[in-house]
């Protein structure tokens, strides 16, 4: 029953983002990536729907298997019902993939698989912040019955109750359905992300850069041990990272398609779910906007570019997550950490040089140490950028700025809060900053990917005069996409 | 064409090796079963687990030593466990909840924490009443 709970919240996600990006049924790189974008689409519209049932009506079974069958046969009628035709995300155009590189994907996913189920089978439960946050916010929900508010009680401190509820919000719906509590729930959960996460980078670097950087994308991020193992720790990090790099993605495939602002929209979604996920999403929506109105002001002659309904769409968007968000933080969860600290602590520790000292230093050491990696990954990244240099197309500017703004800033104010309020700093840099950089992990890669060169892995493929394809080749051929 | 095919192969590599070393090394870990416990713990914890009703508050005491790493995973999971009820972690409340990793119950601990024992459910664990004087 959990797996069915699960199918129909991945049916709402994906008949909402087919509804909007209408194509046939088929197996094609356009459904790949809607299926990809379902999945964190339908967990935040479920998990959200799942809280205001709650707030009005309690935990009653009917109304919330009601509300949630209701929100997946609504969604799949939008699906299905739409007549028009969107626009079409088709492979780019790129050089021909050489024969081993699927077979290293696809080695890459067989790896990762089987890490996940190692780590899921051996811990069920997750690790520890798992089940002192995330699993036991979820059990309180479930098992509170009609005084599921205890979840935020001031008693449970210690266990940051005011952290919004997408994950135990789901988790808690699930078990709710299913009538009994399982670990197959969270684990479930913890999978589709993993899945979700690798799908958005594949399928948006395919649409953006073609089939071979997908495909070393993908090789990439599902060679990240980290990545893997934090998601079968079952810790909110993964679907935020899976918000992140859909919000990314979604507004670089906006600016090759400025017509179609259905983009904007469903980024704004994707943003305000990311701030029903983690604090660090709240962060993440508003360095996000910040990012987007300068890369608009830096790219604002560009032809078809019309910054100002991009960004009513962006907004429009996520309002409702957001507004969910902002009434649980205002009238439902608990005291944050925050809260509580003195301004005459935060002052000093503002003023306190060894902080800075010791967080760019941590910044530095984890840069190196984070992802698993046997070579530090910034080491390989660096070669690689030797190797094959960036050539940034005119019409993925506005993007690229708008994600490294949006990720530089999110990762600084991270690592400001923990300077400013952190008791024990060095605790904090060792349990945190790993996770930081995973959670943008996905969409540093979809921007460096983006940037990178095309690959020249064949020999039939001619070079092409650097820095020059695509500006100088006619508008017609560097178009990847038809919009009818 | 030989430097971009360097440069994919490094990086897939490197990528898959790692994959490859670190899945070793949690293989290792499953095999000789060195994973700590949460099904484990949580069934020490079931028999109080069926006497446990929504919005009680319990205390919490453990003869885990002051610095032991493993005494805050384990009052976390035995949150984790009694949930929906409460568990503070302190001994200050009228009933305390006492996590033992001896099966007889440490009296000393117990007289000098001022607890007497309500229900000795076995494994360990514990439930006191804490004496108001």
């Amino acid at each position: 029953m959990t797996f069915v709970c699960l199918a129909v919240v991945w049916l709402t996600g994906f008949g909402l983002v087919r509804g909007m990006f209408p194509r046939p049924l088929e197996w094609s790189l356009h459904n790949v990536l809607l299926l990809s974008l379902g999945i964190g689409a339908g967990a935040g519209i479920a998990s959200c729907l799942w809280f205001l049932t709650l707030l009005l009506a309690g935990p009653n079974f009917a109304l919330l298997a009601s509300v949630t069958g209701g929100a997946a046969i609504a969604a799949l009628a939008f699906a299905l019902l739409t007549r028009r035709q969107g626009t079409l995300l088709a492979w780019a155009e790129g050089p021909e993939v050489p024969g081993y590189l699927p077979g290293l994907f696809l080695l890459a996913i067989a790896l990762a698989a089987t890490t996940f189920v190692i780590l899921v089978v051996s811990n069920p439960h997750g690790e520890q912040a798992a089940w002192s946050i995330w699993n036991l916010r979820a059990r309180f929900l479930f098992r509170g019955g009609t005084l599921w508010r205890d979840a935020f009680s001031n008693d449970l401190s210690w266990s940051h109750p005011d952290y919004p509820l997408l994950l135990p919000g789901l988790i808690a719906l699930c078990w709710k359905l299913a009538g009994h509590e399982s670990t197959g729930a969270p684990i479930a959960i913890a999978l589709l992300f993993t899945l979700g996460t690798a799908g958005v980078l594949t399928g948006a670097l395919g649409a953006l850069r073609g089939k071979t950087q997908a495909l070393v994308g993908g090789t990439l991020l599902l060679g990240t041990t980290s990545f893997i193992a934090l998601s079968a720790a079952e810790y909110g990090d993964v679907p935020l990272s899976f918000y992140i790099l859909s919000t990314v993605a979604l507004l670089c495939l906006q600016d090759r398609h400025p017509e179609d602002l259905r983009f904007s929209a469903l980024a704004g979604l994707m943003a305000g779910f990311a701030a029903w996920t983690r604090n660090d999403g709240l962060i993440f929506l508003g360095a996000v906007i910040v990012a987007r109105v300068l890369a608009m002001v830096r790219v604002r002659e560009r032809a078809g570019f019309t910054p100002l309904a991009q960004m009513l769409r962006l907004i429009a968007g996520l309002a409702a997550p957001l507004a969910v968000v902002l009434f649980f933080k205002l009238r439902v969860g608990g005291a944050s950490e925050f809260r509580s600290a003195k301004p005459a602590v935060v002052l000093q520790h503002l003023a306190d040089p060894g902080r800075w000292i010791l967080t760019l230093e941590g910044l530095v050491v984890m840069l190196f140490a984070m992802g698993g990696f046997l070579i530090p990954i910034v080491l390989v990244l660096a070669l690689y950028w030797y190797l094959v240099r960036f050539q940034v197309d005119a019409r993925d500017r506005a993007a690229l700025a708008t994600g490294a703004i949006a990720l530089g800033l999110t990762l600084a104010m991270q690592m400001l809060v923990d300077l400013l309020f952190a008791g024990n700093l060095g605790v904090e840099i060792n349990t945190s900053f790993e996770r930081y950089l995973l959670q943008l992990w996905p969409a540093g890669v979809l921007l460096f990917f983006l940037a990178a060169s095309p690959l020249r892995l064949t020999a039939a493929e001619k070079p092409a005069p650097k820095g020059k394809v695509s500006r100088k080749a006619p508008k017609p051929s560097r178009r990847v996409a038809e919009t009818r | 064409m030989a430097r971009h095919t360097l440069a994919v192969i490094a990086l897939a590599a490197v990528a898959l090796c790692s994959t490859f070393w670190t899945l070793l090394d949690f293989l290792g870990d499953y095999s000789h079963n060195r994973i700590f416990g949460v099904a484990a713990f949580e069934s020490r914890f079931d028999e109080l687990r069926k006497t446990i009703r929504p919005r009680t508050v319990y205390g919490y005491l453990s003869d885990n030593a002051r610095n032991d790493p493993s005494a805050g995973a384990e009052f976390y999971l035995t949150q984790y466990t009694l949930a929906p009820a409460i568990v503070k972690p302190t001994p200050d409340e009228p009933l305390v909840v006492v996590n033992l990793h001896v099966p007889k119950p440490d009296q000393k601990l117990l007289q000098a924490n001022k607890l007497v024992l309500v229900q000795n459910f076995g494994s360990g664990v514990l439930l006191c009443r804490r004496v108001q004087r």
